[in-house]
């Protein structure tokens, strides 16, 4: 019966601590100093988000924080390949950092409901502070997309990079479905991919930015564009509807070539001191 | 008359524990503290951290232990830290307003209950040190999680607000 609850938390948990350690990783070299400080907030705030994802599981199974952060092999990590990406340039970087965070809005707004007290407890709580992230991730989406060519172009190809990734956000957890029947989950993720698909475009139509990354779906022939607009593949084996691209399958443990360096150095100091007090 | 009871002393105590990050201010005074029961010697305490990724949460726990050990009656004290109900800004009392202020730090603004579709960046915060509303935000995050910088045209100096959540 827990299982699929500390599947659920597993994967919230691991988007937020990884995508953290991506934006920690600006600090220090972030193009302007308000942005260094910037990301560096948000960086403290998804992890902390992190650490009481993790303090939940602990507290299910009986685990530790700490060992449940770092203390796991890469193919043990359930986060969307999108937050493991390399952090690029500052562009990607920001495409980025909206897309997640409207992700993360969407699917904060759909656990509202869970049965869960202390869930339901810190998704109320973290949603507070969320709102700064959009503010900064909107305010600077319009800046750029409102200004210089060059820089509007950069954005554009970025968001067109990230966006595949992004709707690999919303890939069904493991156990989902026992997840739904306990009320920990209320809302599914397909049809919470379909809100955020929908919000995106939306905003991207306010902005006047061309989405181009629709289009994609004619270069395939196994592609198609489902009517939410994103890429999908139909598997004929079972029938499963699933975005079909390269950053999918995060949440079953599949990890791209750039975990591996991101994990080396998250876990550095957790393996090289092992059970260290701090 | 009234009879002082270990709960009242405890309070006392908590009137003493000061946010690491904001020495200026207590746990009260932040309205951080959300129940406080003694059964017999066992003083139970429930706390609100401000933010979640707070850095400071388990030193605040540790400094709660620490004082409310130092109550007379008091010989375990156990400290939960809870997000229910979260804390918010509105919970800061008037007293810890002016403290956060005499410290340099602008107090959140907006009053009441703030709720979650409210929450943005106010356009002004008041100055700290000269007390005017001609400032402008640089950046809606800062050095600690709860803290945006702002600039102050009037009389020329970077301050901080503790932000509104």
């Amino acid at each position: 019966m827990s299982d699929s609850l500390v599947s659920v938390l597993t994967a919230l948990a691991d988007d937020e601590l990884i995508l953290g350690h991506r934006h920690s990783e600006w600090t220090g070299f972030a193009p302007h100093i308000e942005e260094d400080v910037a990301f560096s907030s948000i960086a403290q705030d998804e992890i902390g988000h992190a650490a009481a994802y993790y303090s939940i599981i602990a507290s299910v199974t009986g685990g530790n924080v700490d060992r449940l952060a770092f203390g796991r092999e890469p193919s043990e990590y359930r986060n969307a390949i999108l937050c493991e990406r390399d952090n690029d340039d500052w562009a990607y970087s920001l495409a980025r950092h909206w897309l997640y965070d409207h992700a993360d809005a969407i699917r904060l707004e759909g656990l509202e409901g869970t049965a869960h007290d202390q869930l339901r407890a810190l998704v109320n709580k973290m949603r507070r502070e969320e709102r700064y992230h959009l503010i900064h991730a909107d305010a600077w989406m319009k800046r750029v997309a409102h200004g210089p060519i060059e820089g509007r172009t950069k954005l554009i190809d970025a968001i067109t990079n990230a966006y595949d990734d992004a709707t690999a956000l919303f890939e069904p957890f493991e156990l989902e479905e026992d997840a739904i029947k306990q009320g920990w989950v209320v809302v599914p993720s397909d049809e919470l991919r379909r809100r955020f698909v929908d919000r995106i475009a939306g905003i991207l139509d306010e902005l006047g930015i061309p989405m181009h990354f629709h289009k994609r779906a004619d270069t395939s022939a196994e592609f198609v564009a489902s009517s939410s607009g994103d890429l999908i593949a139909s598997d004929g084996q079972n029938g499963q509807v699933e975005p079909a691209h390269d950053g999918f399958g995060g949440r079953r443990g599949r990890r791209s070539p750039e975990f591996g360096a991101l994990w080396d150095d998250m876990t550095s100091m957790y393996r090289a001191h092992p059970g260290a007090s701090w | 008359m009234s009879t002082r009871t270990t709960e009242d002393a405890v309070w006392d105590a908590l009137r003493s524990v000061l946010d690491p990050e904001i020495p200026a201010v207590s746990v009260v005074d932040m309205g951080m503290i959300e129940d406080v029961k003694v059964e017999g010697a066992h003083a139970h305490v429930t706390f609100l951290p401000t933010f979640t990724g707070c850095p400071a949460i388990a030193v605040i726990e540790d400094d709660i232990r620490a004082g409310v050990k130092n109550v007379g009656g008091v010989e375990e004290v156990t400290v939960t830290p809870s997000f229910d109900p979260p804390w918010t800004t509105a919970r800061i009392t008037e007293e810890g307003r002016a403290k956060l202020k005499d410290f340099g730090l602008a107090p959140p603004t907006g009053e009441g209950p703030v709720l979650i579709t409210q929450i943005g960046l106010p356009e002004v915060a008041i100055c700290p040190f000269c007390g005017s509303k001609n400032t402008r935000n640089d950046n809606a995050f800062g050095p600690t999680p709860c803290r945006a910088l702002y600039y102050c045209e009037s009389c020329r100096n970077p301050f901080e607000q503790f932000k509104p959540i």
